[in-house]
């Protein structure tokens, strides 16, 4: 049991670290592009890996399925907005950035 | 100790998003504030033990008025 | 684990406050909704860590809303807040 908590606080704070990442990506990178990118993988990832180490600890299966959905709804809710972000900044002529 | 901090900063997030939701000069940054401090709303809820009021107010001031004062500020600016 | 879950917590929460320098002070609006929209994935980490550590199954309930209804603003915001040059100047 020890090596199953192990492994679950290692995937947690992996998780944090992404979260860390993505974060930092919103304050320094140069523009909404780049900005984009770092937010819905770093997080998407982030949350994934704690959604991992939870699930590792869940006390029955509906509720790491439960996890699960939750992870695969946020998943989706970040790419199509992601997307469409992009698309529309794009279209509103937003410059990107070149060094 | 962590969770007097927790709670600690939650209160003063709160607290500093209501102030500047009600200060901002820009609307659309006001409307961003707002919906931030219905998240963070939510998290109080949470930690006060008031589940319902969390489901609600994630439902209703996360998702629903943060749409609807989008929509009400894009007429605004016509 | 409470320890561990309740310190993640009180990190994330830390991210989401250094978040709030975009909302205020990003160039446009795009960049300031899509601050939002990290604080939603973060509210929803947090969330969970809490029903781990309290040991109430209903907050996973609330994690789910917010991963439901996250994309609801953020479609607002593309479709009818952020205004359009090229199709005001259609509707001239």
């Amino acid at each position: 049991m020890p090596l199953t908590d192990l492994f679950a606080a290692v995937l947690l704070l992996g998780g944090g670290f992404f979260f860390l990442a993505g974060t930092v990506g919103l304050l320094r990178f140069p523009d909404v592009y780049t900005r984009l990118h770092a937010l819905t993988k770093a997080d998407n990832v982030g949350l994934g890996l704690m959604v991992a180490g939870l699930a590792l600890k869940a006390e029955s299966w509906p509720v790491a399925g439960k996890l699960l959905l939750i992870w695969l709804l946020v998943l989706v809710a970040g790419a199509s907005v992601a997307h469409l972000v992009a698309v529309a900044a794009r279209q509103r002529g937003v410059k990107m950035w070149k060094r | 100790m962590v969770q007097w901090a927790f709670d600690g900063l939650l209160g003063l997030t709160l607290i500093w998003l209501a102030w500047r939701a009600l200060a901002s000069p820009d609307l659309f940054r006001a409307i961003v504030l707002f919906i931030s401090f219905g998240l963070v709303m939510a998290l109080a809820w949470v930690r006060l033990g008031g589940i319902d009021i969390a489901l609600a107010e994630a439902a209703i001031g996360a998702g629903l008025t943060g749409a609807l004062l989008l929509a009400a500020q894009a007429r605004l600016e016509k | 684990m409470q320890p561990l879950c309740f310190s993640l917590a009180l990190f994330l929460l830390m991210n989401l406050c250094v978040g709030m320098w975009r909302v205020l002070r990003g160039p446009t609006p795009a960049d300031r909704m899509l601050a939002g929209q990290l604080f939603g994935t973060t509210a929803v980490a947090v969330l969970l860590l809490l029903a781990e550590a309290g040991g109430n199954d209903a907050v996973r309930d609330v994690a789910l809303l917010f991963a439901l209804l996250a994309a609801v603003t953020a479609v607002a915001f593309v479709r009818r807040a952020w205004r359009d040059p090229e199709a005001d100047h259609a509707t001239d």
